[in-house]
């Protein structure tokens, strides 16, 4: 089984991307369990999303303290994310841009990814009341990372389920996303090659 | 078809295969997703019922109540302050006989106000006379309001399908959608016996007094009891017709040969079940016992499969201050003068407290070493209980 964490901020449209790879796991014929925490809803505030992968049927329904995967979808949640629980093997993927990404990020013992998901969502006019809707952008992102999901299950799905004007945009938003991101660090333990034979 | 829903979604696809007449709610956290879903669908023209926006819990209680006695196939949703809010009516509809279907999202109480998941709300009003079925996953969920609907018009009893709020309601995951006929042949449409009708008037509800009232109650007692056969019933023929089976009155797992059974309801079960499949693992025999039907208990189901069971911990997200865990104290009954196994209660999980799968074996761990009967609160933040006291 594989497990994801993602910290967000409400509005940057988190329970709506594990919605989306839930669907796309489907797709490719995974099990998927994906699930939100939040408070009483409102814009801005911290929301964490949860999401288990597995080619058999899921029980386990605490939420997740020892993420293969934790995604970090705003820079301000770096600390909160990292205190609320990882393992040693947890793969990081932050929204920074590269060289932000390589400062902030030069303590933390873990492999790191980054994605400047924040100009991609502006550029395709993602943003709700002025604030970049990042989901989609983290979509492609987080298929590249983690390789549960390939590309082409995410646009599949984001052509089904997206309104028919936004499908396009969208879909250029997962390519980005999945192509733009950059591997800030190795962990000590393995990089993306490596891990790819444990992970499927 | 296999669909990935949230829980939600899939509990209105359920209700909407079961074309009701009407769907009257008043939104609330976190019940909304579901009777937002059912208000899409009416308008959407993709269910054609009766779709009522109350003004509050109260006044959507009373519209069902309204609806299934002029004989519609009536359905509410609710959590929490909700539920409490409905209690007055939820009694009536029981006394009057009234086949509603409702779902409970299980949130916790105020006060202090918290709009996270536990069981306080369903368990709080067991003794209104309704039948209360708790639910593990969504594919139960779904199966369960279906098997409602008919338990309920066959018996003329409501039926309240409890699912974890958040945990279950907003969760994503496969479940499968019974085709459109399938579901109709396994329950047709809803012929009552009784309705009020201005063509044919009766009174509905009268005042009965001490001459007869003690009667009405002992009739509803004993078809609530009786309703265990007909719910275990009902759940073989939707296995037979479906193929899906999540327990009748209750589900054993891992049962055989274990020296410990730990017990719970709703979704917490399966996180339960990776527990025990761990313990198995380092040696441990432990098992455990599902309550999927809570109200009428089942207590020569739940007497049968604790035989030969020493220790029992009954981990439940409520609790009833004074005494228990309410579920704990329903789980003695079914040993009134006999030899019970010791039978402790764990309260864990109110208020949306994360309940983690360590917990729960270090509870199976804690009742080896300790067998004798007790009351425990556990996850507790001693300093947060502390800072209370001040």
């Amino acid at each position: 089984m594989v497990e994801i964490r993602f910290h967000s901020l409400g509005g940057q449209g988190a329970v709506t991307l594990i919605n989306m790879l839930a669907q796309a796991g489907d797709l490719v014929g995974r099990k998927v369990q994906a699930f939100p925490f939040f408070g009483a809803e409102r814009r801005g505030a911290p929301v964490m999303c949860f999401l288990r992968m597995d080619d058999k049927e899921i029980a386990l329904r605490s939420q997740i303290y020892k993420p293969d995967f934790l995604v970090i979808m705003s820079p301000s949640l770096i600390d909160a994310a990292i205190e609320e629980g990882t393992k040693e093997g947890t793969t990081v993927l932050i929204n920074m841009a590269e060289e932000e990404a390589r400062s902030r990020t030069a303590d933390l013992p873990f492999a790191v990814y980054s994605v400047d998901a924040t100009p991609i969502a502006l550029d395709l006019g993602m943003e709700v009341e002025g604030l970049p809707v990042v989901n989609i952008a983290f979509l492609g992102a987080v298929s590249y990372m983690t390789e549960l999901v390939p590309l082409e299950a995410v646009t599949e799905v984001l052509r089904e389920k997206m309104p028919p004007s936004r499908v396009e945009a969208s879909m250029e938003a997962a390519r980005r996303g999945f192509t733009s991101v950059v591997e800030i660090r190795k962990s000590k333990a393995a990089s993306r090659k490596e891990r790819k034979s444990a992970v499927s | 078809m296999i669909s990935m829903l949230e829980g939600s979604k899939a509990v209105a696809e359920a209700v909407r295969l079961c074309r009701p007449n009407l769907v009257c709610a008043y939104p609330i956290t976190p019940q909304t997703h579901i009777v937002e879903e059912l208000a899409r669908m009416v308008a959407d023209g993709r269910m054609h019922a009766g779709y009522v926006l109350a003004e509050s819990e109260f006044g959507a209680a009373s519209i069902v109540l309204g609806g299934s006695a002029v004989g519609g196939r009536a359905y509410t949703a609710t959590s929490s302050q909700g539920l409490l809010l409905m209690t007055e009516v939820m009694f009536n509809i029981a006394g009057l006989r009234l086949p509603v279907v409702m779902t409970c999202a299980n949130r916790a109480v105020s006060a202090p106000i918290n709009i996270w998941n536990d069981q306080q709300d369903a368990v709080s009003i067991r003794d209104s006379g309704w039948i209360q079925l708790f639910v593990e996953d969504n594919q139960e969920a779904l199966d369960t309001h279906i098997q409602a609907f008919r338990i309920a018009e066959q018996l003329m009893i409501p039926v309240m399908v409890c699912m974890d709020g958040f945990v279950l309601t907003h969760t994503v995951e496969p479940v499968e959608l019974p085709a459109q006929e399938k579901v109709d042949s396994f329950l047709p449409p809803y012929k009552p016996s009784y309705r009020l009708d201005p063509d044919d008037p009766f009174t509905m509800g009268a005042m009965v007094g001490p001459d007869a009232y003690m009667e009405t109650r002992y009739n509803m007692h004993n078809d609530m009891m009786e309703a265990r056969t007909l719910i275990e019933q009902v759940a073989r023929d939707y296995e037979a017709e479906f193929g899906r089976w999540h327990g009748g009155m209750i589900e054993t797992y891992d049962t055989e040969g274990a020296d410990i059974v730990l017990v719970s309801m709703g979704s917490l079960l399966g996180t339960m079940r990776d527990a025990i499949d761990e313990l198995r693992r380092e040696g441990l025999k432990v098992g455990l016992l599902k309550i999927r039907c809570f109200r009428p208990f089942p207590m020569n189901a739940v007497h049968d499969a604790l035989q030969g069971i020493e220790v029992v911990g009954v981990i439940e997200k409520d609790i009833s201050l004074g005494l228990e865990g309410t579920l704990c104290s329903e789980m003695r009954s079914a040993f009134c003068g006999e030899e019970s196994p010791d039978i402790s209660s764990f309260v864990m999980g109110l208020g949306g407290r994360d309940i983690k799968i360590d917990e729960i074996k270090q509870v199976a761990r804690d009742l080896a070493n300790n067998p004798s009967c007790r009351v425990e609160f556990r996850g507790l933040n001693e300093e947060v209980v502390m800072g209370d006291e001040r």
